[in-house]
């Protein structure tokens, strides 16, 4: 995806890369232990100063893209970011902070989204709730008081990177609809039980809200309806872990290249039999039409195009499948060093494999671009 | 790029105004062409003359040479002129005309002499000539460098015999550009040549077969001591497959299954089909229909994105075409897959002349076309394999090896490499 970059945005690419590659590198995905709160906070530190919470919001209100859009510049770093194994709360953050900037009151302006630029604070979006057959605001019930405080109740699951001191956006059910408050991870009430996962590069939670109150002023109230509001959320973090999605493929396809050359059996590299040949090229295929269908969903939704939603859902649809099997067919690749712990093969197996699934599986989104266009 | 040539954007103003001063508007928006029609000569005919019209008004071979007749601006420029005319009656030639203002006009301009070109892109622009390709023979398909018509030279002349088949539209055709053999002593790719040959020359016999799908679009030739001159040379003589490499690009990259523009309404067919049949709300039909439609806004983007790679380099790898071409090979027998599952039982049998019934069983015989012309997937394959990926190649049992004793030793094999 490099190649759709402008000269601007290559320059923020290199500087991102050395900082990622110096910062987080890949050996440090098999030691979580070293990913502690310190480690994320001067990780955030440093991304913010590279720009990287501040491209969904407008100037106006302290952010800004170098290219004028902004969902496509951070798409290619959410590339970059899925090509290393990039731990932290990219996707959480922009999502919360272009929800925010669009639906938010002055004071989460003031007070939340300034410190999600800055990097002084991450934000994680809880939408998934157990045994909520997809639904975007199941797992918790929110009741709403006659001042316009909302009072939460209930448990959100598989939350993706919630750091010390986050910011929380809610998505919970009420008899009126949809609400969507911002509440702090440490608030009273709040509870966040980490979980064990698939994934070694991000950290999951269950996030509980016990009688959890939140001022009317942390609820967010879009101009427009709650579900463009919604559609916009989900567009924005499907694009996003698309990006990082097809980073991670591209990387994993390179390193599975490179070994069908140099492994040799039968007297030749296995890569030039036709039964692992045509594999990669039918790999390369699924690569190349989900790098298509990504940046066409970022330039699409970044140019709050009316098609955005679609072309996003797309693109995650498209791209977690293409990802699954992709991981699959460069197992078949490795076969046995692939097994092995010190191999990263499974790093990106375990990696590509969780993006497929967050913030809404292929099916999932398939349904959700037949309700898009009205059938 | 001329600092002089006219923007894209002032040309696509431009020729708005033209095809909307000149062309008919589509009574409805064509949802794809059905390979399996056959073209007629009435058809022909009428599409001759609205080529004369674009001709004349200067909207033929945009991107062609201006001095073979053509535009001289470039793809972007063209393809904001097909755009343009989306939604309006264009020349329609059938599948004999994507062959000729394509792969043929483009390999005549890159690698003819320049009265050759001169002689004969104008007369393409203009829809006085269509052209079809002798190319693939009942035994060299895949391995197209291992044809065996035979061209030989008799003083000025050549006289040419063999036998070809799948030349799209040949029955339409004023022209066949033919590949023949001139060498047999050598390795199969440097004994080959490329001839124009008029269809209706001695000795040439066209024959139209039937296909799967009912149609008779393809054909086959019998060439029987077909006779032409020295100047019916396209190229240089023995050196044909630099010719055939060019022409593979121009049909690889054709793309006949992807649109022009952007497609954002929702797999029109498969939805109008789903509700006819009661299923627009099922769910196993619902995520069949937002499979078809992804592939399409996939396949569109990715086509996009190679032609951009190929416009903007200024020396293009053109390998990376077989990813337009496998896309297409792969996901359209998938699409029509997607629309028999739909249809289920609607799609087996349908009341006589019901178009939206009968569609997915058309689709699902014409869909196999894609994945074998011009080269099968696992041609493609081998191509994106070798050339893109930089795997190493097959062992090859003929690429050193006079053709001449290529067939004879390939009879005899042994099963022993080396």
């Amino acid at each position: 995806m490099d190649s759709d970059a402008t000269e601007d945005q290559r320059a923020l690419l290199d500087v991102s890369v050395r900082f990622m590659a110096e910062a987080s590198p890949l050996a440090m995905v098999r030691e979580p232990e070293r990913r502690d709160a310190a480690f994320a906070t001067t990780y955030r530190n440093q991304a913010a100063e590279l720009g990287w919470f501040s491209m969904l919001v407008p100037e106006s209100l302290g952010g800004g893209s170098i290219s004028g859009n902004g969902v496509l510049d951070a798409a290619l770093i959410a590339f970059r970011r899925g090509g290393l194994l990039q731990p932290g709360p990219f996707i959480g953050t922009n999502v919360v902070a272009d929800a925010i900037a669009r639906a938010g009151s002055d004071r989460l302006v003031a007070e939340v989204l300034g410190a999600l630029v800055a990097g002084e604070a991450s934000a994680a979006w809880a939408v998934a709730g157990a045994q909520s057959a997809g639904r975007l605001d199941g797992g918790v019930q929110a009741s709403i008081g006659p001042d316009g405080a909302v009072v939460l109740r209930g448990a959100k699951t598989a939350v993706p990177d919630v750091e010390a001191g986050a910011w929380l956006l809610v998505t919970a059910a009420s008899p009126d609809g949809v609400v969507q408050a911002v509440v702090a991870a440490d608030a009273p009430g709040v509870s966040v039980v980490p979980l064990e996962s698939l994934d070694l590069s991000r950290r999951f939670a269950e996030v509980r809200f016990d009688e959890v109150t939140v001022p009317a002023d942390a609820v967010l109230r879009p101009r427009g309806s709650i579900e463009a509001l919604l559609d916009r959320q989900l567009a924005v973090a499907a694009t996003l872990v698309a990006a990082e999605c097809v980073g991670a493929m591209e990387a994993e396809f390179a390193l599975t290249l490179q070994y069908s050359k140099d492994r040799i059996a039968f007297g030749r590299p296995i890569g030039s039999f036709q039964a692992i040949k045509h594999v990669l090229a039918d790999t390369s295929l699924a690569l190349e039409l989900s790098k298509a269908v990504t940046v066409a969903a970022a330039r699409t939704l970044g140019a709050e195009d009316d098609y955005g939603p679609s072309a996003a859902s797309m693109a995650k649809a498209l791209v977690g499948e293409a990802a699954v099997d992709l991981a699959q067919n460069c197992f078949q690749v490795f076969a046995g060093i692939g097994y092995t712990w010190e191999h990263d093969q499974h790093l990106y197996l375990r990696r590509l494999t969780t993006d497929a699934a967050l913030f809404g599986d292929a099916a999932w989104h398939r349904e959700h671009l037949c309700q898009l266009a009205g059938i | 790029m001329t600092d002089t040539m006219i923007d894209v954007e002032e040309f696509r103003r431009q020729a708005r105004a033209w095809i909307e001063a000149n062309l008919e508007r589509r009574e409805k928006v064509r949802m794809g062409r059905v390979v399996g029609e056959i073209t007629t000569h009435e058809q022909i005919d009428k599409a001759r003359a609205l080529q004369r019209q674009l001709f004349d008004g200067g909207y033929a071979g945009i991107s062609y040479p201006a001095d073979y007749g053509g535009g001289g601006l470039t793809p972007a420029h063209d393809h904001a002129f097909r755009e343009e005319a989306a939604r309006y009656v264009t020349p329609d030639f059938g599948v004999v005309g994507v062959v000729t203002m394509g792969p043929i006009g483009r390999s005549i301009a890159e690698h003819a002499s320049p009265e050759f070109a001169r002689l004969h892109i104008p007369a393409i622009l203009r829809g006085d000539e269509i052209w079809c390709q002798f190319y693939s023979e009942p035994e060299a398909g895949s391995d197209l460098a291992g044809i065996r018509t035979r061209a030989t030279r008799d003083g000025d002349r050549w006289v040419i015999s063999g036998s070809k088949i799948w030349s799209s539209g040949a029955y339409l055709a004023d022209w066949a550009m033919c590949l023949a053999r001139t060498d047999w002593d050598v390795p199969k790719h440097r004994g080959l040549t490329w001839f124009a040959i008029p269809t209706h020359a001695k000795g040439v016999t066209v024959r139209q077969i039937r296909q799967i799908n009912g149609g008779a679009e393809f054909c086959e030739e019998f060439l029987d001591e077909v006779e032409v001159t020295a100047e019916d040379v396209i190229g240089e003589v023995n050196r044909g497959w630099s010719v055939t490499q060019t022409m593979l690009v121009y049909e690889r990259g054709a793309g006949e299954t992807a649109s022009a523009t952007e497609p954002r309404n929702l797999a029109p067919d498969l939805v109008a089909l789903a509700r006819r049949v009661g299923r627009a709300q099922d769910p196993a039909a619902r995520q069949a229909i937002a499979r078809a439609h992804i592939n399409d806004y996939a396949q569109f983007h990715l086509g996009r994105r190679i032609a951009q790679r190929l416009q903007g380099s200024r020396n293009p790898d053109h390998a990376v075409a077989a990813y337009s071409k496998l896309a297409a090979g792969v996901l359209t027998p998938l699409r029509a897959r997607l629309g028999m599952e739909i249809g289920g039982p609607a799609a087996l049998a349908w009341p006589a002349g019901d178009e939206v019934e009968a569609r997915p069983a058309l689709d699902y015989l014409n869909g196999r076309r894609i994945s074998i012309a011009a080269g099968t997937n696992e041609v493609q394959r081998n191509g994106i394999g070798e050339r893109v990926l930089g795997l190493a190649r097959e062992p090859s049992f003929d690429t050193n090896k006079a053709f001449n004793e290529v067939l004879r030793n390939a009879r005899n094999w042994d099963g022993k490499v080396g």
